[in-house]
């Protein structure tokens, strides 16, 4: 069980691996505009990690495999992992860490204060899951999965919201999240078992 | 086009644009890799970056043209927005090759003396040519300094005998699913159309560009023939343009019509303007560097003494 949840742990670090290859001209190398691809990599594939992580509840209701229940918590920590460089590259890259211009970008950016609301509902998830906050991360898991799912929402929309045109994978995240939140709603609503 | 190959006094373009001011076209890591980038390039399928590399006559024009560094060939060749090869900003040179520029002709029609179908050669008269180093500034806010190869849109429309009342010049891109697979996908209403006032159309400013870096347009640049309008956001510069059309009438344009409060017809570089998503009032210069890059975006794209008199008394705010 350790094993497996520790290779596909390792697979989700590859994205990452391939964008650092990347940066050292690899694979056809970053681009003209290297900022901007090293963004939108760990941003897409935060937001797709995100996606992951939700979906795991339903597919472990519906097919009862044991590692699915022990997926959640890596998984979402892998998401908060490719935010998190999403979140420094623009700060420290993009805007190289001056907090005066990056508060005035944020306020004047639409997409950006969504973007930025997700990231610190991700931010306490995060910090919430050090293994001293443990007994309080068992105790209010509803919270935590609240604050996944807004991160989630708040993600989907910052990505959408920047685009001159939808691309299929923002129409794809978006259908994968309306999905997701139907399903939560109908499960809490459901009372007594069949 | 082909008349053109290395006749008398071909001016390369390394002879007027030194190598050092050059902008350094990656960032620091990646020019460790710079062996490997050179493979990369060779990896892909295709030729986009050597084809139709034919070599053009022009002279210098220093007047109109910017003394900031140029953008790298790689750059300007490999990073496009050209909806018709596919959204990502790499497709145009991917999938570039499918499409062939030559031959080519151009459909000029409605108020003017001199309609009908026109070849490429006899609207841009090869002698002609002058060398432009213009700013590009896209409205997703990046920007890049580019060597176009052209003449004045001026000098075409004089040619056509445009009547009084044609107080709007409407541009028409190819249509050509077959070659352009962006094109099969609705993004965006094909054919891409664009147009600007007659007034704008005869500034000097105004160019069609046959080429860039003293050779033919690459297709990924829209090859044969583009449009540039280097104080307007980079959409109003169409690319591979087949139909020319003299009207009274305001033209549509393509992204108006995909996003009408974000996309207006003027769509001058305005700092003051904001995008309603995002802010307009920097830009990161491609190729500047990899920290802290974006610099502050110019009035009218830095082109404000050339072009402001057009606007005298209209809001800028209102007629984005």
């Amino acid at each position: 069980m350790k094993a497996i949840v520790r290779i596909i742990l390792l697979v989700s670090f590859l994205p990452y691996v391939l964008l650092n290859l990347k940066a050292f001209g690899f694979f056809g190398g970053l681009g003209a505009n290297p900022v901007e691809a090293i963004t939108h990599d760990t941003g897409i594939w935060g937001i797709r990690f995100l996606i992951l992580t939700l979906a795991l509840t339903p597919l472990y209701h519906y097919s009862k495999q044991e590692v699915l229940r022990k997926l959640p918590k890596p998984i979402g920590l892998v998401a908060f992992f490719y935010v998190l460089n999403h979140f420094l590259c623009y700060a420290i890259i993009d805007q190289a860490g001056d907090l005066g211009v990056i508060v005035i970008d944020i306020i004047e950016t639409p997409y950006l204060i969504v973007g930025w609301a997700g990231f610190l509902c991700l931010l306490a998830v995060g910090l919430a899951s050090f293994n001293s906050f443990q007994e309080w991360f068992n105790k209010n898991r509803s919270t935590i999965s609240g604050l996944v799912y807004t991160a989630a929402i708040l993600g989907v929309w910052h990505f959408y919201w920047q685009e001159k045109v939808v691309s299929y994978e923002a129409v794809l995240d978006s259908v994968m999240m309306i999905l997701l939140i139907l399903w939560r709603l109908r499960i809490s609503t459901e009372k007594s078992p069949s | 086009m082909s008349s053109i190959r290395k006749s008398k006094q071909v001016i390369k373009s390394s002879e007027i644009t030194p190598e050092s001011v050059y902008l350094n076209r990656r960032s620091v890591l990646q020019t460790i890799g710079t062996l490997s980038t050179g493979l990369a390039i060779n990896l892909f399928a295709n030729d986009s970056i050597s084809a139709n590399e034919n070599q053009l006559n022009f002279s210098p024009n220093t007047g109109y043209s910017t003394t900031e560094p140029i953008n790298s060939y790689e750059d300007i060749t490999t990073y496009n927005n050209f909806y018709e090869f596919g959204m990502q900003k790499s497709d145009p040179y991917n999938y570039g090759s499918q499409f062939e520029p030559k031959p080519w002709s151009v459909k000029v029609s409605g108020e003017a003396n001199k309609t009908g179908v026109f070849d490429l050669d006899d609207l841009i008269d090869i002698n002609a040519l002058e060398e432009r180093i213009y700013r590009l500034r896209c409205v997703e806010a990046w920007s890049m300094v580019i060597p176009w190869v052209g003449i004045p849109l001026a000098s075409i429309i004089k040619k056509l005998q445009p009547k009084l009342n044609a107080k709007y010049v409407a541009f028409e891109t190819v249509y050509r699913p077959k070659q352009m697979p962006g094109q099969r996908r609705p993004t965006l209403d094909w054919p891409y159309i664009e147009g600007l006032t007659m007034q704008e159309a005869m500034h000097p400013l105004t160019i069609i560009a046959v080429g860039l870096y003293g050779k033919e347009l690459l297709n990924q640049n829209g090859a044969p023939m583009r449009l540039v309008v280097p104080w307007k956001y980079g959409f109003k510069s169409i690319k591979s343009i087949n139909k020319i059309h003299f009207q009274s009438k305001k033209p549509l344009t393509s992204w108006n019509i995909s996003a009408p409060n974000e996309y207006g017809f003027l769509a001058n570089v305005n700092p003051e303007v904001d995008h309603p998503r995002w802010s307009q009032a920097r830009e990161r210069r491609i190729g500047a560097g990899f920290f802290g890059t974006k610099q502050p975006t110019l009035m009218f794209n830095g082109y404000a003494e050339d072009v402001a008199h057009l606007y005298s008394g209209i809001s800028l705010r209102r007629n984005f």
